[in-house]
């Protein structure tokens, strides 16, 4: 047997998180209520079950003070709603990551802070993109078609790659860009930096704002006014030009100016 | 409602063993075999083995050369939970304060984010030390340079707190009711007012809805007050704290008001 002491601790630590998200009643009633409170019969004919279950989970509620009853309605008490809060913030992580587990299994994902990590929830409307054996630039072209319709960029950009910053100069000197922050290592600025061309068309560009960083970067993360994408590396330190991440809602770019925002301090 | 509104079957299976959750976290902290999770965890034999299989069965683990490791996106998604049993321990740690108190003012960012507040204290008033609260939030203003607060009320203190800061060469940016601009505003010398206004050192922006939220940003310190649902302040407990993230999280929520008072 386990030892008493040794159960109890671990009943106690994990309690709430059991008793919430164990109970479909329970976690249901929570989510039905989050938006607006709602009396019996409006409870019953959502959750499609019989009075007296619901009844019963929301007195079970209603004793750990996550809700309460006012008249004949029942609503979330502050307690509830912070709760509920972070339970469909749970729920909308999972779904983030299920969505579009293949790309985030696939990757490195050792250079996205754990804050951000755990607000993936924000990227549950994006979508990555796949490039085919047919067409292997399907990623990449979609990418500079992306960064095409933009007037302001910031990118964190961990590779070298003579064809993405012949397409950014093009934006430069064609003013389609106005400003253009690069987020880049040291090794990166030296070899651009080697690049005559290169060298005058982005560093010495008044419109292009270069951040050095000392570490080497693993992830390749854009962000414009409209819309926001993620390519990474392999696990086994391959940069991946194949899959890339798109998100093009509010969320989705908050996710991205937040990372963008934790390397500016770096 | 979306079809992914629910809680589903993997955090279920995941949430309904404190065992399997311990196993986890202490996997995830540094792989391991079963008898070093049982002599970490003081879990039996019997118990540990049999929900490691089943953590394995389910794709959470995998053992490779004698050792169970974490998958790695087992990991994340562990993360997210253990996210919410933060926020969960969060919310019950502070029960008193969120309680029968005004939190419509909170953004749901700041919500969500509510786990950055671990390091937060609770301050109450003791019948011996009944300005306990007070006092503290002044201590935090007197002290500081950079100073963003809203007040949704006035305190006769307030004036000269003010004046203090700005006399020591610091910035004020305020939040507070029309009703109260006068009052908090007036008091203050007039020289020095006109030089901080001028100099940008000295920002007021006022509300004419409801501000049932307290706040004061200092340096790297905050504190945050409720109001009750009666409506009244409480003037009985606040959170405080000097640590990087709550300091953060209360930045954050004052550019939120403020957003949404300059609109």
């Amino acid at each position: 047997m386990t030892n008493i002491q040794t159960k109890k601790e671990l009943n106690k630590e994990f309690k709430d998180v059991k008793y919430i998200l164990t109970s479909s009643m329970r976690a249901k009633l929570l989510l039905a209520l989050y938006r607006i409170p709602k009396n019996l019969d409006e409870l019953r004919s959502e959750l499609k079950k019989p009075s007296a279950t619901i009844l019963h989970g929301l007195k079970e509620l209603e004793s750990i003070n996550l809700v309460r009853k006012a008249q004949k309605y029942y609503e979330l008490t502050s307690n509830g709603y912070l709760l509920t809060t972070n339970m469909v913030k749970l729920i909308e992580n999972w779904f983030a990551l299920s969505k579009n587990e293949a790309f985030w299994d696939n990757h490195d994902l050792s250079d996205i802070p754990d804050e951000i990590i755990k607000s993936i929830y924000l990227l549950k409307d994006a979508e990555y993109v796949n490039s085919t054996t047919s067409d292997l630039s399907i990623a990449f072209n979609k990418y500079i078609k992306l960064i095409s319709n933009a007037r302001k960029l910031q990118i964190i950009m961990p590779i070298y790659s003579e064809n993405h910053f012949k397409h950014m100069i093009d934006l430069l000197n064609n003013e389609k860009i106005d400003e253009l922050r690069l987020i880049i290592s040291e090794e990166i600025y030296d070899s651009i930096c080697e690049n005559e061309l290169f060298k005058q068309e982005l560093l010495e560009n008044e419109k292009v704002i270069i951040k050095i960083t000392e570490d080497n970067l693993k992830i390749f993360l854009t962000c414009s006014e409209k819309f926001m994408s993620l390519t990474l590396f392999f696990k086994d330190g391959h940069y991946d030009d194949s899959q890339i991440l798109i998100g093009k809602d509010e969320n989705a770019l908050k996710w991205a100016n937040n990372i963008i925002k934790k390397f500016e301090v770096k | 409602m979306h079809n992914h509104s629910e809680i589903n079957e993997e955090i279920r299976f995941l949430a309904q063993s404190e065992i399997r959750l311990k196993i986890l976290s202490e996997l995830y902290e540094q792989p391991n075999n079963i008898s070093g999770l049982v002599k970490k965890t003081q879990i039996t034999y019997s118990s540990v083995s049999s929900n490691v299989n089943k953590l394995e069965e389910n794709e959470f683990i995998r053992k490779v050369e004698k050792k169970y490791y974490v998958n790695p996106m087992a990991e994340i998604y562990f993360k997210a939970l253990m996210d919410f049993k933060k926020s969960v321990d969060i919310i019950n740690d502070y029960g008193a304060f969120w309680n029968k108190h005004n939190i419509t003012q909170l953004s749901i960012d700041s919500m969500k984010n509510i786990t950055a507040l671990k390091d937060s204290k609770l301050i109450e008033t003791t019948p011996l030390d009944i300005y306990k609260t007070h006092n503290t939030t002044k201590n935090q203003l007197i002290e500081s340079k950079d100073v963003k607060a809203i007040f949704p009320y006035l305190h006769p203190e307030y004036p000269q707190l003010i004046e203090t800061i700005l006399q020591n060469g610091g910035t004020v940016e305020l939040i507070v009711p029309r009703t109260i601009f006068k009052a908090i505003i007036s008091p203050i010398d007039d020289k020095l007012k006109k030089d901080a206004i001028n100099g940008e050192r000295l920002i007021v922006y006022t509300v004419t809805d409801d501000l049932d939220l307290y706040l004061t940003v200092c340096d790297e310190k905050m504190s945050l007050g409720l109001f009750k649902n009666d409506g009244s302040f409480d003037q009985n407990r606040i959170l405080i704290s000097d640590d990087k993230k709550s300091h953060e999280w209360a930045n954050e929520l004052f550019k939120h008001v403020k957003h949404r008072v300059i609109k």
